[in-house]
């Protein structure tokens, strides 16, 4: 039994995640995005993706990257949450990894608690470490909302 | 007709729907016959919906329900009946039904109806008697018929003869009215299923034929007493004859067709004779089947004119037409940039052509589909007629409910939404508004209260009108409740205007009643009114008439789907609010504006009118000649309710239709916008929440003293601006 799973791998700043190729609805170029009023931080606007109005956040906020630029790599990750779909700012997404079952390891204690509970586990491919995430706790609404958790729990990581 | 019984379910879902409907009109009857006594059109009437009901009912296998209507049914028929209380009697029967109903939607225990069989009893005390010599003479009338049993089947019958069994002919009669008779013999075998073998029917199990008569063998153990009373499903059966069956006497009979019935079974059936020849089936069961059409289209016609579709179906139509109007405009867009291209080009003309013909046949699309959805309003009102009546009556007051309007169509999403804030209206009406019968007489009134109930259209918006003529609403009451819930200081109420003192009756946890009565008093309802007439982009106005009465007036839009709505710029930025909200627009350098006590007014004409900055302020310099404070600015004045209010626009973009779409509101964590739409262009719009922007601007009052951070700029924004702010102060 050798099974793999199908991870589409993105980055933001300089990490690579991954998530499920199944929990992805489709990825598209940044369009013109409608900012909403009154709207918090990370929640980057509205965009229209054929017809049907979908609401995008900015993953790179999101995960607490600080330096934020828009480039032509930039892309949007569809997913679907709740029954809605919901886009993701990534800085890039390009490949579709296969990764063994045996080489994911659980992520690490810290990651259990808090904000970073979205990190399903940590995948070892070509000799990088791939943060595996769970799209659904990553959009689940405490989770947006204790968005400070997070910038302190990365910066105390950037400090180490 | 085998998987009848599988639909067993969907079944009863469409039953419970048309039941709900019955019941109604069976309140309607019991109304008219209040007022009117004795109308025999409406007893008739009365007679035909319990009919419908007990067939349904037992169609559906709903045995209580189908028995107690099964009994009312019967009283009505009776002709020397008791007319004074017959109106009492249907209510309660319309309650029992309805209370069964929802028992066995919850398949919960149903409950007996015994006060009503009472009551029926009483209605008619020799009922029993005429229905039974009814009973006697229907059954000479019936068609008599022998089946004739194939040579299996005979010698089954004599197998279980054998083994002790009692063997039964059975003569089912099908009810004349039985909507679906073929349905109605599988119902009867599947009855008598459980009681014994069934050897064999005439018709035969799965044939197609109409015939008004069933006949069937059964090999059982019990007596002919309880297979009759197995057979007999009202409505569907009238009539049942037993006969035992021996072995010598059928055996003989048997023979004696069985060569004929062999060659030709299938279309060997009594209620259509047809020669049992050698000719080929097709032709015989041709007829019967053409004969069984006709008798089944009176019964249907009624329900082929109305369709029933899942709300949500049409609302996915809707969806489309939305999407096909956006494609529409992107292909306008298209168009126009090739004609500025191409400017002489021949094909011009005929894409205009093409495109003019689309967009007419799309608006009718648009219109035919939207008139889907449409309802009257009548479908809400006819359930109030009841309702006044026994609030009037346990409140000891008299009542006169007219209506007018009813055929005003309003979006059934918005009907089903004002459902209840209009119910609680009317009880009010009744409760508080109306006096009572010796109150209205000492102030010269007639003693019958009238409450009206009107609806129509005015321009894209649909008003109820709720108006009684009782006693009015007291301001002065209103007034010192208000101080006395400490709503407003002493002082301050003097200063409102009877207008402004009315506003606290929609204000939450307000009432002017002293006492809680059953029906109203709690101070729950008008803020639940207003609340729920908000959501919906409607409004609630009071209008009172002190010693006179009271009109309330529901606004709401035709549509939630599609608004006209006017675009406008702020900071860049598009933003479109309803068109029916802008009473009018005025432009405005920024040096006409004025700051009273932190606020930014604009005197229009004679009014002061206080201004929402939605934008930010654009930074004032005082040493150059500002060419910010002679920039032009425009003003949206906007109605809503009795209040005004200016919202500061950058600029203005145009007016168009919306197809609004929900934004996720789990993210979208504003209520200062309501939806968005998606232009030609692709570019999305967001629809700006009036109301809540309203809320924002009362609420800010004490808190936001600087007027000039605007209301639509994001957080981030808010906070770089009054940084700013910071830093030059």
């Amino acid at each position: 039994m050798n099974q793999e799973l199908h991870i589409v791998g993105f980055r933001v700043g300089r990490e690579t995640y991954g998530v499920p190729i199944t929990s992805l609805h489709e990825i598209v170029r940044v369009p013109e995005i409608t900012a909403v009023p009154d709207a918090p931080d990370y929640m980057e606007g509205v965009i229209n993706l054929r017809g049907k109005i979908v609401s995008v956040i900015d993953l790179r906020k999101r995960l607490g990257e600080k330096q934020v630029s828009a480039s032509n790599r930039s892309r949007i990750l569809v997913v679907e949450h709740k029954g809605r779909l919901c886009g993701l700012i990534v800085d890039s997404a390009s490949e579709v990894i296969k990764i063994p079952v045996s080489d994911i390891e659980p992520p690490p204690a810290v990651f259990q608690e808090g904000a970073l509970h979205c990190v399903t586990g940590m995948g070892k491919y070509q000799g990088r470490l791939i943060v595996l995430l769970d799209t659904n706790k990553l959009l689940a609404h405490e989770n947006l909302q204790s968005k400070g958790d997070i910038q302190e729990t990365r910066g105390a990581a950037a400090g180490q | 007709m085998s998987d009848f019984l599988d639909e067993h379910g969907e079944m009863q879902d469409l039953f419970f729907e048309t039941a709900g409907e019955l019941l109604q009109s069976l309140n309607d009857c019991a109304l008219k016959l209040e007022k009117h006594p004795g109308e025999t059109e409406t007893v008739r009437e009365m007679r035909r919906i319990v009919h419908t009901l007990k067939g349904d009912a037992a169609a559906c296998g709903l045995r209580e329900l189908s028995e107690l209507a099964h009994t009312l049914e019967d009283a009505l028929a009776f002709e020397a009946l008791d007319q004074s209380s017959l109106a009492e009697v249907a209510f309660t029967a319309a309650d029992v039904f309805s209370s069964m109903l929802n028992a066995y939607h919850r398949k919960s225990k149903v409950p007996t109806g015994n006060a009503l069989h009472k009551l029926i009893k009483e209605l008619t005390p020799v009922a029993a008697e005429v229905k039974a010599s009814k009973k006697k003479s229907k059954s000479k009338a019936k068609v008599s018929a022998t089946a004739v049993w194939t040579e299996y089947e005979t010698l089954a019958q004599q197998n279980a003869l054998k083994l002790g069994k009692k063997v039964y002919h059975v003569t089912a009669t099908i009810d004349r009215l039985c909507a679906m008779p073929i349905a109605a013999r599988q119902l009867l075998i599947t009855a008598l299923n459980s009681s014994g073998e069934i050897i064999g029917t005439r018709p035969e199990k799965n044939s197609v034929q109409a015939s008004p008569i069933m006949e069937l063998l059964i090999a059982t153990e019990k007596s002919a007493e309880q297979i009759s009373a197995k057979a007999k499903i009202p409505t569907v059966i009238a009539n049942v004859e037993i006969h035992p069956l021996g072995v010598a006497e059928k055996s003989k009979k048997k023979r004696a067709v069985a060569p004929e019935v062999e060659i030709n079974p299938v279309v060997e059936a009594v209620a259509a004779p047809t020669p049992a020849t050698v000719e080929p089936e097709i032709k015989s069961v041709a007829a019967p089947e053409a004969k069984a059409q006709e008798s089944v289209q009176p019964s249907s016609t009624a329900s082929e004119n109305t369709l029933r579709v899942d709300a949500e179906r049409i609302d996915n139509v809707l969806n489309l037409v939305g999407e096909l109007i956006i494609g529409k405009s992107m292909l306008q867009q298209a168009l126009n940039e090739f004609a500025r291209e191409n400017p002489k080009d021949a094909m011009r003309g005929k894409f205009a052509d093409a495109m003019a013909f689309q967009a007419r046949v799309l608006n009718d699309l648009q219109r035919s589909v939207m008139k889907v959805r449409m309802v009257p309003v009548e479908q809400l009102f006819r359930r109030f007629p009841r309702m006044v009546r026994d609030v009037a009556k346990h409140c000891g007051k008299q009542v006169d409910l007219l209506m007018s309007g009813q055929d005003t169509d309003l979006d059934k999403s918005l009907l089903d939404a004002i459902a209840e804030p209009l119910t609680h209206m009317v009880r009010n009406s009744v409760s508080h508004g109306i006096e009572s019968p010796e109150e209205r007489a000492k102030l010269g009134k007639a003693p019958r209260g009238t409450i009206h109930l009107r609806s129509h259209h005015q321009g894209n918006q649909v008003v109820v009108e709720i108006s009684d003529d009782g006693r009015g609403i007291d301001a002065q009451r209103v007034r010192a409740k208000a101080v006395q819930q400490n709503l407003i200081s002493a002082d301050d109420v003097t200063r409102l205007t009877e207008n402004e003192a009315l506003e606290f009756i929609f204000r939450p946890g307000f009432s002017t009643a002293d006492e809680i009565t059953e029906i109203s008093g709690r101070g729950v309802g008008l803020d639940v009114v207003r609340s729920v007439l908000q959501r919906l982009k409607g409004s609630v106005e009071v209008e009172n008439r002190p010693g006179q009465g009271t009109t309330f007036r529901l606004k709401l839009p035709l549509t939630l789907a599609i608004i006209k709505a006017l675009l406008f710029r702020v900071d860049q930025r598009l933003y479109a609010i309803p068109l029916n909200a802008v009473a009018e627009i005025s432009r405005a350098r920024e040096a006409d504006l004025h700051r009273v006590d932190h606020y930014e007014v604009l005197q229009l004409r004679n009014q002061v009118l206080p201004l929402i900055r939605l934008g930010h302020r654009p930074l004032e310099q005082p040493f150059s000649k500002g060419s910010a404070v002679s920039q032009r600015i425009f003003i949206l004045v906007i109605q809503m309710g009795e209040r005004k209010l200016g919202l500061i626009v950058d600029a203005l973009e145009g007016e168009e239709e919306l197809v609004i779409k929900a934004l996720d509101d789990q993210t979208v964590a504003t209520d200062l916008v309501s939806g968005a739409s998606i232009l030609g262009d692709g570019r999305v719009v967001l629809i700006m929440n009036l109301a809540a922007i309203m809320e924002r601007f009362n609420k800010s009052r004490p808190v936001r003293t600087d007027g000039s951070i605007g209301l639509l700029l994001s957080q981030s924004e808010q906070a770089r601006l009054a940084a700013q702010a910071g830093g030059r102060s």
